[in-house]
Order: structure tokens, then sequence, then C-alpha cells
């Protein structure tokens, strides 16, 4: 027999299905969810919203549908950005993820002066992306820049850095590859120092090459550091706007546009929110793609494996 | 009675501070005697300026002004967060005639504050510029002209006798004459909106415009075409304009003249003082003006900064005393004496031209006459995202990336369409 229903008692409390604690944490939580709620999720939401409207300024604000994303995905200036945005985050994140994880193995030896090598490693991230900008525009300056001065030097010729396109893509690449290598050095530097040294010393002793304990040993057991390091970069090269606003301001001709700055330029110059909005969540979207991808492809290459 | 604070005694204090801090703007918008502005600025002497004008305004009307001031880049993109989001933060702004389109709906119009001969006083290319022309509803008032004549280095032409050019072909013809050993005889702007002031000039003076009749873009005629090949060979074929400059702005260009390098540009009124002054230039003395050079036509844009109102003010009538008083002649002429920027009242504009003495009044005459001629860009619906549009087809040209038709060609097609999805054609 089922046991009687237990009639509720009056003047009594009905008790919370959370315990106290997790009340009590939340109640203490709650400033600071509310701050973020509508400094960030508010913001996010309602520009989410914008991306769905012909949001100028000329009074009237109509619903589009899809409209702004449609304009965007086969409109040429955006093409062109995305383009660049592709360029960019490609032949960047490469190098400096091959770059970084070379210097990492280096100076992780105990050779000399390594100690000072690491600590001037911390310069160039430390360095205000506006800085790094405004320093590489005069340095590239094809009448006044020291880089086309050396070359002078060595009886070579200019190089117009900033005013060919092709050039002006590699230049903000450059920028970019100095200030941000160093930062993947130091997160594979920290992951090298923390690797188990048993199966590096056993593959010596089996009579492994340097190359193949890289290889087969050291490049496996830094699969989740170089994850980390390519999520963190592939979030970054998707926001980069400093330096290469400093640097050419998307141009010359749109040839260095990114996401961010076509979309900087569709809200303020071309006071154009609709469709600066959905830029910024196309943005948004490949970003999330392109993580997904690098997680979501080797989950499901493990569990195929695993069935 | 216990010292130490209650939970009830904290939550009180802190409703306390939250309502007060929700309530100060309104308490403070209760004073109708005092104004917020944003105000332009731009070198060391503008906060003084700006001090000096809003103390003899509320000496004058017991109206106080506070006001935050930004440099000219930075106050538009404020502008139009603020616009975007219908703030009352600030009940006058500086503005200016390039993105005036923008605000349309956003500053109240002023016609019903400026008398039929007060506003005729002003120069009719600065106030044509700032109505809407559906309306023709004044969205602001014009505080000084903003016009461009050639400045030259006088010391280097007198020494090889050369003359300041007055046609295109005289333009290739000195500057290649100038250019070698490390300096150009020419520089221009080749990015953004400095790029396409300098295609529209050359636009209107091959005979092209913007658009026709029917307010369509014309701006790929065989005019405009012309204009832009121009202004490319200037760069990629006679070379006599740095490489960078397709990377310049006004700054750029300016500091091009100014350091030396460079023996003739075009700039605008401030040029004159900056390179009159030491700390600013290293060729002082050694330059001189002379009109802007011709093709067809001698036409070259005519525009001004000018103070708006915003349309979610309060205090419109007091924030009017405000802005009727920048315009006022007494400070415009301050600003002439401090910047020598070019009054936009015609009446003072003679007044400082017929006190001018030397190369100042010279120049103040090309000035006036650039004015008399001068011409804007259309302010249609969707003409501000022509303009980013323009921006990468002018700059695709210069940097040889497409061909000067082909570069017209694709934006005129993209410019019909998104002016007609604004609403300019409806």
């Amino acid at each position: 027999m089922a046991p009687a229903a237990q009639a509720p008692v009056l003047g009594r409390r009905r008790r919370s299905p959370l315990p106290y604690t997790w009340q009590r944490g939340y109640l203490l939580a709650s400033p600071a969810l509310l701050v973020m709620l509508a400094i960030l999720i508010y913001p996010l939401g309602y520009s989410f919203i914008m991306s769905f409207f012909r949001w100028d300024l000329s009074g009237s604000a109509p619903f589009i549908g899809t409209g702004n994303y449609t304009d965007e995905l086969f409109g040429r200036q955006f093409n062109q950005a995305l383009r660049n945005q592709t360029i960019f985050s490609v032949v960047s994140i490469t190098i400096e993820v091959v770059a970084g994880m070379a210097i990492a193995l280096l100076v992780n030896g105990k050779l000399r002066g390594m100690r000072l090598a690491r600590t001037l490693l911390l310069v160039p991230p430390m360095i205000a992306p506006a800085v790094v900008g405004l320093n590489f525009r005069w340095l590239f300056n094809t009448q006044y820049g020291l880089v086309d001065a050396l070359l002078r030097m060595f009886n070579l010729p200019d190089i117009p850095w900033l005013n060919h396109p092709a050039w002006a893509l590699v230049s903000v690449i450059i920028a970019d590859v100095w200030q941000n290598t160093p930062l993947m050095v130091l997160l594979f530097l920290a992951g090298l120092q923390s690797l188990p040294q048993e199966p590096l010393e056993a593959a010596t002793v089996d009579g492994a090459t340097p190359w193949q304990r890289f290889w087969h040993i050291v490049l496996p057991l830094m699969r989740p550091v170089i994850m980390i390091a390519l999520m963190l970069r592939i979030i970054d090269t998707f926001r980069t706007f400093d330096v290469v606003w400093l640097m050419t301001q998307g141009g010359p001709g749109g040839a260095t546009n990114l996401l961010t700055v076509y979309s900087y330029l569709l809200a303020f110059q071309a006071v154009d929110f609709g469709h600066a909005a959905a830029v910024s969540y196309i943005a948004l979207g490949m970003s999330l793609f392109v993580l997904g991808l690098l997680y979501g492809v080797p989950w499901l290459v493990a569990k195929r494996r695993a069935i | 009675m216990s010292g130490s604070l209650s939970r009830r005694k904290f939550l009180a204090a802190s409703a306390a501070v939250t309502a007060g801090s929700l309530a100060a703007p309104w308490v403070a918008r209760a004073d109708a005697q005092e104004i917020t502005a944003l105000l332009i600025t731009g070198g060391p002497l503008y906060p003084k300026y700006w001090e000096k004008i809003v103390q003899d305004f509320t000496a004058k009307t017991g109206i106080k002004v506070r006001y935050d001031l930004l440099e000219f880049t930075p106050l538009t993109a404020k502008v139009v967060t603020l616009s975007a989001a219908r703030s009352s933060q600030y009940d006058v702004y500086s503005t200016h005639t390039a993105q005036i389109d923008s605000y349309f709906n956003h500053f109240a119009p002023l016609n019903s504050y400026f008398s039929d001969s007060e506003l005729a006083d002003f120069y009719p290319v600065a106030v044509k510029y700032l109505r809407d022309p559906k309306t023709g509803n004044l969205a602001a008032i014009p505080r000084n002209m903003d016009a461009r004549v050639q400045y030259y280095r006088s010391d280097i032409y007198q020494e090889k006798g050369l003359k300041p050019a007055e046609t295109w072909e005289e333009l290739v013809d000195v500057g290649l004459k100038l250019t070698g050993n490390g300096h150009y005889g020419l520089v221009v702007p080749g990015q953004g909106d400095p790029a396409q002031r300098t295609f529209s000039d050359l636009l209107w003076q091959a005979g092209g415009d913007w658009v026709d009749q029917a307010n369509k873009p014309a701006f790929n005629s065989e005019a405009g075409i012309k204009a832009l090949t121009f202004y490319r060979d200037l760069i990629q074929k006679h070379k006599i304009v740095p490489p960078d400059a397709v990377g310049y702005q006004w700054n750029e260009n300016s500091t091009e003249f100014s350091s030396g390098t460079v023996y003739a540009t075009f700039d605008w009124p401030g040029a004159f003082a900056t390179l009159s002054n030491p700390e600013t230039s290293r060729v002082v003395g050694k330059w001189s003006t002379a009109p802007y050079v011709r093709d067809k036509a001698a036409i070259s844009c005519a525009i001004s900064h000018a103070m708006a109102l915003n349309g979610q003010s309060g205090r419109k009538e007091a924030a009017v005393e405000f802005i009727k008083y920048t315009v006022s002649t007494d400070a415009q002429r301050l600003q002439f004496d401090q910047f020598t920027n070019f009054p936009s009242s015609q009446s003072l504009a003679k007044e400082v031209i017929a006190a001018a003495k030397g190369p100042q009044a010279a120049w103040l005459q090309q000035l006036e006459t650039t004015i008399a001629n001068g011409k804007e860009w259309p302010k249609l619906a969707g003409f501000s995202k022509v303009c980013t549009l323009m921006f990468s087809a002018i700059e695709q040209a210069l940097s040889d990336q497409a061909s000067p038709a082909d570069s017209l060609n694709q934006a005129a097609t993209e410019a019909e369409d998104i002016m007609r999805r604004a609403g300019a054609y409806d």
C-alpha cells in the first residue's frame, strides 16, 4: 500500500529544492550577476536584435528579417573583409604557433642567457596593441621607416609595406606575429616544463632521435596546451582592431579590412548600425564555428575510434 | 543603541544611494539655467577659446554651460553613439557638414530660431548643405568655413624659377621639376574621407558631379573617370607624390609639407597658423599661398564646422541662446584672431579681409573665392554609407588594385542600391 500523502503543515515555510548554502550563494552573487546582465548580456542581446532591423539614424527602424545578413554575405566589401580575415587568421596563427613552439623548445633548454630571453619575451604582449600599431606604421613608412632604410643600406629595393595591397596585409600580419608569438612561447614553455620526464627518458634510452621524441612524445602530450593556445588566438584574431586601425585603417582600398574594422566603418562612418551588428554576429558565428571544428572534430574521431 | 550596521540599515542605505544616483540627472535637469555641450577641440588653444566663450556667455545671459571637449574623429563617433541612443546628455553639439545627413532626424531644426536676415549673412554654400533637402530643415548653423587653397614653398619655387600651378597640367609639370633627392613636388591624401574630398574637388573641376538631376549616381561619368585617373597618376605614374600617400589622411598630408619634405599641398585654413608657428613647422617664412588648381572649372569643396541642437534636449531655448552666441560676430572674430579660422559670416569675412595685410590678405582673398565658388557632396538619404563605399573605391584605384573606370562603375551601381534602400528616391 502506498504511504498516505503527507498533509501540508500550515504556518511552515515551503522548503526550497536548493540547499540553504546554494540560496545564500546565489543571493551573494546576484549583484555581480545583475551587473553582468546589464553590461554584457543586455547589449549583446540588443545588438543581436538590432541586426534584424534597418537601424540607422533616420528615425524609423523597420524590421527587415535577415536582410542585413544577406546584404553583407553577398556584398563585395564584406567578402573582401572576410577574405582578409581568413588570410590574416590562418597565416598569423600558423606562424605564431609554429614559431612559438620552436622558440619554447629553444628557451626550455639549459643554455646561457635563457633567463633573460624568457624575461624579454614578456615585453611584446605587455605593450598596448595601439602602441604596436603606431610603431609598426612608422617602421614600415617607405620614406622615413627603419625597415626600408635598412634595405637601402644593403642596396635592396624599397618595399611598399603599407601602400601596396598585398604588402599591407603582410605588414599587419608581421605586427600581429611580433606581438603574439611571445605569448605562445610562454604558454608552450609552461606546458613543456610540466611534461612528465619518464617517457622522454625511456625514448632516449631506446635510441629515439630528438625529432622522434618531439613528434611522437612531446607533441601528443602538448596537445591540450596547443588547443588552448589555438583557441585563444582564434578568438583574438577575430577581435583584432587596434593594430590594423592604427597601421592602415583597413586600407589601401580595403586590402587590410578585417571584419572588426569593416564593422566599425559601417557603424561610425556609414552610421548603419543594423549592418554593423550583422557583420559582428557573422564574425562571432565564424569564430564559434572554427572553435567548434577545433574541439568537435577530434572528439568525433575519438568517439568513432572507441566504437 | 547598537553601533553595528544591521542588515536592515545596510539595505536602507543602499536603496537610498541607488535612488539618489538614479534621480540625480532629473534633479540636474530641473535647473533650466544650466546646459550641457559637447564641443570640438584641436590643439592647445581650443580649451582656452571655449573657456572664454562660455565665461562671456554666462556673464551675458546667466546661463551656465557644462561642456566636454573632443577632437573631430572621437567627437563624431560620440555624437553618432549618443544620437543612436537618443541621449539627452548634451543639449548642444559641435558638428560638421561632412556627415550632417546622418543627423537630420536627431538634431532639432534651427529654422525658427534664426530670421531670414540673420541666415542671409552666412555663406549660402554653408547654409545650403546643412539643410535637409527633403524638409528644408536647418540641422546646424555654420560656425566657421572650411575650404582649401594651395600652399607652396616660395623659396624653392623662386630658386628654380617656378610659379605655383594654376591648372592640372601645370601641377604635373611643376611637380616633376621639384621631385627628386628625397623631396616631392606635391602631397595629396589618399585614404578615407580626405581621399574622397580630393576626388570630389577633381570631379567638379573636370566638369562632373556626384549625382545627376534625378539624384542617381553620376560620379562614374567621363569627368569622374578623368578625375580619378589624374589623381591616381599623380601618385603612380608621375610619382610626384610620396608613395605612402595612399595611406595618408590630413595630418600626414600637412606634416609632409610642414616638415619640408614636400614642396606643395592643398590644405585647410588651420594650416596657415600651423605653418607660421616655429613649434609646428620647419618652413616658417618659406612658404606662400595660391588658389587651388583648376581644370574645366575652378571648384573645390566649401564646408563648415557648425553648431547643432540635440532634438532630445529639454532645455532648447537656453541651448539655442548658446548656439547663437557661438556664431555671433564676437565669437567668430575671436576664433579668427586665435586660429585664423575663416568666418562663416559674410559681413565679418569682408571686414577681416579688408583689415588683413601682406600674405594673409592674399590668402584670405583666395579662401573667399574658393568659398564663393565652393560645393559639397549631396546630403541625400544613404549618402554617408555611399561615402564609406567611395573610400574603398578611390583607394583601390589609387593603389592600382582596380582601374579608375572599374572602381567608379562598381561603386556607382552599389551606391544607387544603397540610396534606394535608404529612401533617397521615395
